[in-house]
C-alpha cells in the first residue's frame, strides 16, 4: 500500500459571493495518477491551486509527505517538490527551450574564475540529457515562439523535472492538443508515473481519465462528491456525478436538409498583420441548413478566415459571396446588412463592450436603426424592453438584470449574451468561432442546441473550433485547415476523428 | 576636418549611447521609460552642484571635482529614477504618464533648486552652475577625447556583459517578455524591475553630466534639449539591443557634427547651427518610417504586472 503523499483536510476556500471549496478532504497516494474531475466552476482548479501556493485555504490544512505545510507561494511549493503546468503556458517566447527551463536556476560558471556568467552550453547539454532520460523530445536551442503547443507543453514538463519536482500537477493539459498529441501526452504521463512521480490531473474529459488515471475525485459546486477507482467505474457514472444529473452528451439532431448555396468562398487569401499569407486560396460553399465545421490546430489561419468573412479584415485575394452578392470588400456594417452574424473567439475584446451594461450590449449591431434611435437620439425604453426580451429568451442570468455591467458576468452568460445578440438578427449566415471555449458542460450543450436550431431554421452555419468533440457533435460537413489551406472537406458521417487528426497535423494532405 | 567630425561626433554619441543602454535596461525589464530626459537632467544637476561645491574646496585645477561630479550624477540620476520605479512597479501607475511627469518634475525642480542654491550658497543670481571646459586626453588614431568618453566605453562594456551574460540580465529580459513565467520560475519580478529602472537612472545621470561638460560647459535648464528622447529613438531603432543602438547613436552623433562642420566650412552664420541640430531628429524620423517596422518591443512592455492576476 502506497503512502499518502498529499492530504487535503477539511479545506474551505471562499471568494466574494461564492464558496469555491466546501470542506473538501481527500488524499493522493505516492506514485499514482490522480484525476480531479468537474465542470467549470466546480472548484477543482481552486483546490489544486492551493497545493501550488497560488491561494491559501481559509480553513483546513494541507499535508505533504505527512507534514503540515503552509504553502504561500509557488516558489515554496517548488521547494517541497511540487510542480504545475498551467493551462496557459508560462514560457518566455523569445528564449530558447534550454533558457526557459533553467530560468531561475541557471548554471553559472566564471570567466578567469572571477566574472560569473550563465553557462548556456552546459544548460543545453543538461537539457538534452534530461530530455533523453524522460523521453520528452525537445531541441534545447529552439526558440519557444517557433514551437507548436505540444512541444511547448513538453518544455513545461521538463521545467518541473529540472527542478526535481515529485508531485506534478496538470491543469486541463489536453485542451489544446490534437488527438494524436493527446495520445502521446497520455503516454508521457504514464511514463512519469512509472518513473515514480505522482501526477495530479485536472480535467473534464472522461475518456482521458479512463485511459490513464488510477483514481479520480469528482467535484460539483465546490463539494467533493466521491473518489472512485477508475478501473471499476463507468464513464456514465462519473458523468452523472460530475453534472449532478443524467446527461446525454449527444445533442439530438434531425438529419440535415440542405438548401441553396448561401456562402460561396472562392480562392480566399488573407494576410495577417505581419504580412504573411495566413489563409491561402481557400474555397468552399455552405448551404442553407448546413453546419460547416472547420477543424484545425490553433494558429493555422482560423482567426483570419473568420475575421475576413465577417468583414473585420480585408482579404488580399479571392471572393466571398453571400446569396450570390459579392461582399468581399464590404465594410463591417455592409456585411451586417447583407446578413452575416459573428460570434467571435475573443468575447472580451471583440464580442462585448465589457464596461457597458448588458442591455447596452444587446443593440450594438442595430442601435442605429429606426427601431432603437431616431435622428441620432437613442431610445432608452426600447433598449430596456429589448434587453429584457433577450435575457428572457436566452436565459441569461446576471446579478442586476439589464443594468449588470457585462464584465462582472460569468463567462458562460457573457457568451450567451453575444449569442443572443447575434442570433436574434436571424441572418442567413452565422459564424461561430470557438463558441464554447472555457465553458462548462451545461453551457456547451446549450450552445450546441442553438447551433442545431439555427441550422434547422435554414441558416448556413460556419463553425470554427479547436475542439474536435464539438465538431463531431455539431457538423454536417467537416473541413480541416492546415497551414492556411483547407486540406480536406468531407461529409461528417464519412470521416473519423483519427483521420481528421492526421489532416490537422499535416501528416495527410489532400 | 574629418578628425573634427569624428571627435565631436563621438563626444555627442557616447553619452547618448550610455543613456540608451539605461533605457534598454528599463524597457527590457518591461517598464516603459520616457523619463530618460528627466533622469539625465537631474543627474547633471546633482553632479554639477557637487562639482561646483568641490571647486571651492579643491580648487579648479584638481581632478577630484570632475570625477566626484560624475559619481554624484550617477547617484542623483539613480535616486530620481527610484521615484519612477516606485510609481510604476510598486503603485502600478501608468508608465507613460509617470515618465512624462518625471520629465516635467525634473525641469521644474532643478531650475528652482539651481537658483535657490546659487542665491544661498554662492551668492549669485544665475540659473546655472558654471563647470568650465573639461580637460581632454589624447588617444592615438582618434585624437582628443574627454575623459568621460573613456568611462562610458568601459561602463558600456560592463553593462553589455551584465545584460547578455549574467543571471541578472537573463532574468531581466525574461521579465520584459513574460513576467508570469519569470515569477513561476521563482524570480522576484518587482525587484528585478526596480533595479533595472535604477540602472537606467544611473546611466542617464552619467550621460547628463557628460552633456553638461561637452555641449555647454555648465549646468542650466538648457540641458533639457531632448537628448533623452533622442536616445529613446536610438534604442527603438536599435531594436532594444545594445550593439545596434550603438550604431544608431553614432549615426546621430556624426550627422550632427558633420552638419556643423559643413556650416562652418561654408562660412554660414552661426544661426544655421540651430538648423543642423535638428538633423539627428529628422534622421530618426526617416529611419523609423523606413526601417522601424520590423522592430519588436519587449512583449510585456508597459503592462502593469499584478502577481495575483492570471
Amino acid at each position: 500500500m502506497a503512502e499518502n503523499i498529499v492530504e487535503f483536510r477539511h479545506i474551505t476556500k471562499r471568494f466574494p459571493g461564492i464558496v469555491a471549496n466546501d470542506d473538501v478532504s481527500l488524499s493522493v497516494k505516492e506514485g499514482e495518477i490522480f484525476a480531479v474531475l468537474g465542470e467549470n466552476g466546480a472548484g477543482k482548479s481552486t483546490l489544486v491551486s492551493m497545493l501550488f501556493g497560488m491561494y491559501e485555504p481559509d480553513e483546513g490544512e494541507i499535508y505533504v509527505r505527512g507534514r503540515l505545510e503552509h504553502i504561500n507561494s509557488p516558489r515554496y511549493a517548488g521547494s517541497i517538490g511540487i510542480g504545475m503546468v498551467h493551462q496557459h503556458f508560462r514560457l518566455v517566447s523569445n528564449y530558447t527551450v534550454a533558457e526557459n527551463i533553467v530560468l531561475g536556476l541557471e548554471p553559472v560558471s566564471k570567466i578567469f574564475g572571477i566574472f560569473p556568467y550563465v553557462n548556456i552550453k552546459k544548460a543545453n547539454h543538461d537539457i538534452a540529457e534530461l530530455s533523453e532520460r524522460y523521453g520528452l523530445k525537445v531541441n534545447p536551442t529552439d526558440v519557444i515562439e517557433n514551437l507548436n503547443v505540444a512541444t511547448q507543453q513538453r518544455v513545461e514538463i521538463l521545467k518541473m523535472l529540472y527542478r526535481e519536482a515529485e508531485i506534478l500537477i496538470f491543469d486541463e493539459p489536453t485542451a489544446v492538443l490534437t488527438p494524436q498529441e493527446i495520445e502521446s501526452f497520455l503516454k508521457i504521463v504514464k511514463g512519469l508515473r512509472d518513473g515514480g512521480k505522482t501526477i495530479i490531473l485536472i480535467t473534464h474529459k472522461l475518456r482521458e481519465i479512463k485511459a490513464v488515471a488510477d483514481r479520480c475525485a469528482i467535484m460539483n459546486r465546490g463539494k467533493l462528491i466521491d473518489v472512485l477507482d477508475v478501473e471499476t467505474s463507468s464513464t456514465d457514472d462519473m458523468a452523472r456525478m460530475m453534472v449532478g444529473r443524467d446527461v446525454s452528451f449527444k445533442t439530438e439532431r434531425k438529419p440535415a436538409k440542405f438548401g441553396d448555396v448561401i456562402l460561396d468562398v472562392e480562392n480566399l487569401t488573407v494576410r495577417n498583420r505581419a504580412g504573411f499569407e495566413a489563409v491561402k486560396s481557400v474555397s468552399f460553399q455552405i448551404h442553407a441548413g448546413e453546419v460547416f465545421a472547420v477543424a484545425g490546430v490553433s494558429g493555422n489561419g482560423q482567426n483570419e478566415l473568420a475575421d475576413s468573412i465577417a468583414g473585420l479584415v480585408m482579404p488580399s485575394g479571392g471572393t466571398v459571396k453571400l446569396n450570390g452578392h459579392d461582399i468581399t470588400r464590404s465594410s463591417v456594417r455592409e456585411h451586417l446588412t447583407a446578413g452575416v452574424a459573428y460570434i467571435p473567439e475573443d468575447r472580451h475584446n471583440v464580442g462585448l463592450v465589457l464596461d457597458f451594461t448588458l442591455r447596452d450590449n444587446f443593440p450594438l449591431r442595430q442601435y442605429y436603426t429606426g427601431k432603437f434611435s431616431s435622428n441620432g437620439i437613442i431610445s432608452k425604453s426600447e433598449f430596456e424592453s429589448y434587453g429584457e426580451k433577450l435575457a428572457e429568451a436566452y436565459d441569461i442570468r446576471s446579478g442586476q438584470g439589464g443594468s449588470t455591467i457585462t464584465r462582472e458576468m460569468s463567462g458562460g452568460n457573457q457568451q450567451k449574451a453575444i449569442i443572443a445578440r447575434e442570433l436574434d438578427m436571424k441572418t442567413p449566415l452565422i459564424i461561430f468561432m470557438q463558441p464554447t471555449r472555457g465553458l462548462d458542460a451545461g453551457a456547451v450543450m446549450n450552445i450546441h442546441r442553438h447551433i442545431t436550431a439555427e441550422r434547422d431554421r435554414g441558416a448556413a452555419v460556419l463553425l470554427i473550433s479547436l475542439d474536435l468533440d464539438e465538431i463531431m457533435d455539431c457538423a454536417d460537413t467537416i473541413a480541416v485547415i492546415y497551414n492556411g489551406s483547407i486540406s480536406k472537406i468531407s461529409p461528417a458521417s464519412e470521416i473519423s476523428t483519427d483521420e481528421i487528426g492526421l489532416y490537422m497535423m499535416g501528416v495527410k494532405t489532400a | 576636418m574629418l578628425e573634427m567630425i569624428i571627435v565631436d561626433g563621438l563626444s555627442f554619441s557616447l553619452p547618448l549611447f550610455i543613456m540608451a543602454i539605461g533605457g534598454i535596461y528599463s524597457e527590457k525589464s518591461g517598464i516603459t521609460n520616457l523619463a530618460l530626459e528627466g533622469f539625465q537632467g537631474f543627474g547633471a544637476f546633482t553632479g554639477a552642484f557637487v562639482t561646483v561645491y568641490l571647486y571651492g574646496i579643491f580648487g579648479a585645477e584638481s581632478s577630484v571635482p570632475y570625477y566626484a561630479g560624475f559619481l554624484f550624477a550617477v547617484i542623483g540620476g539613480g535616486i530620481f529614477a527610484l521615484l519612477h520605479a516606485l510609481l510604476c512597479v510598486k503603485f502600478n501607475a501608468n508608465q507613460v504618464i509617470s515618465g512624462v511627469v518625471m520629465n516635467i518634475l525634473a525641469v521644474a525642480l532643478t531650475s528652482f533648486l539651481t537658483k535657490r542654491i546659487n542665491a544661498s550658497m554662492f551668492g549669485s543670481n544665475a540659473n546655472k552652475f558654471m563647470l568650465g571646459a573639461s580637460s581632454r586626453l589624447t588617444i592615438p588614431i582618434i585624437g582628443e577625447v574627454y575623459p568621460f568618453e573613456v568611462m562610458i566605453v568601459i561602463v558600456s562594456i560592463v553593462m553589455w556583459y551584465v545584460m547578455y551574460r549574467t543571471v541578472y540580465g537573463m532574468r531581466l529580459r525574461a521579465c520584459g517578455d513574460n513576467p508570469h513565467s519569470a515569477d513561476a520560475a521563482g524570480i522576484n519580478v518587482y525587484a528585478v524591475r526596480t533595479v533595472a529602472v535604477l540602472i537606467s537612472g544611473c546611466l542617464s545621470g552619467m550621460a547628463g553630466m557628460s552633456f553638461a561638460y561637452s555641449v555647454s560647459a555648465n549646468f542650466s535648464p538648457d540641458i533639457y534639449l531632448g537628448y533623452g528622447y533622442l536616445s529613446i529613438a536610438a534604442l527603438i531603432f536599435g531594436n532594444w539591443s545594445i550593439l545596434p543602438s550603438l550604431f544608431a547613436c553614432l549615426m546621430f552623433g556624426f550627422a550632427r557634427s558633420a552638419g556643423s562642420a559643413v556650416i562652418h566650412q561654408l562660412g554660414l552664420p552661426s544661426s544655421y547651427n540651430d538648423l543642423v541640430r535638428i538633423l539627428p531628429y529628422v534622421l530618426t524620423l526617416l529611419l523609423l518610417v523606413f526601417f522601424g517596422k520590423n522592430n519588436r518591443s519587449p512583449r510585456a512592455l508597459g503592462q502593469v504586472y499584478n502577481k495575483g492576476q492570471r
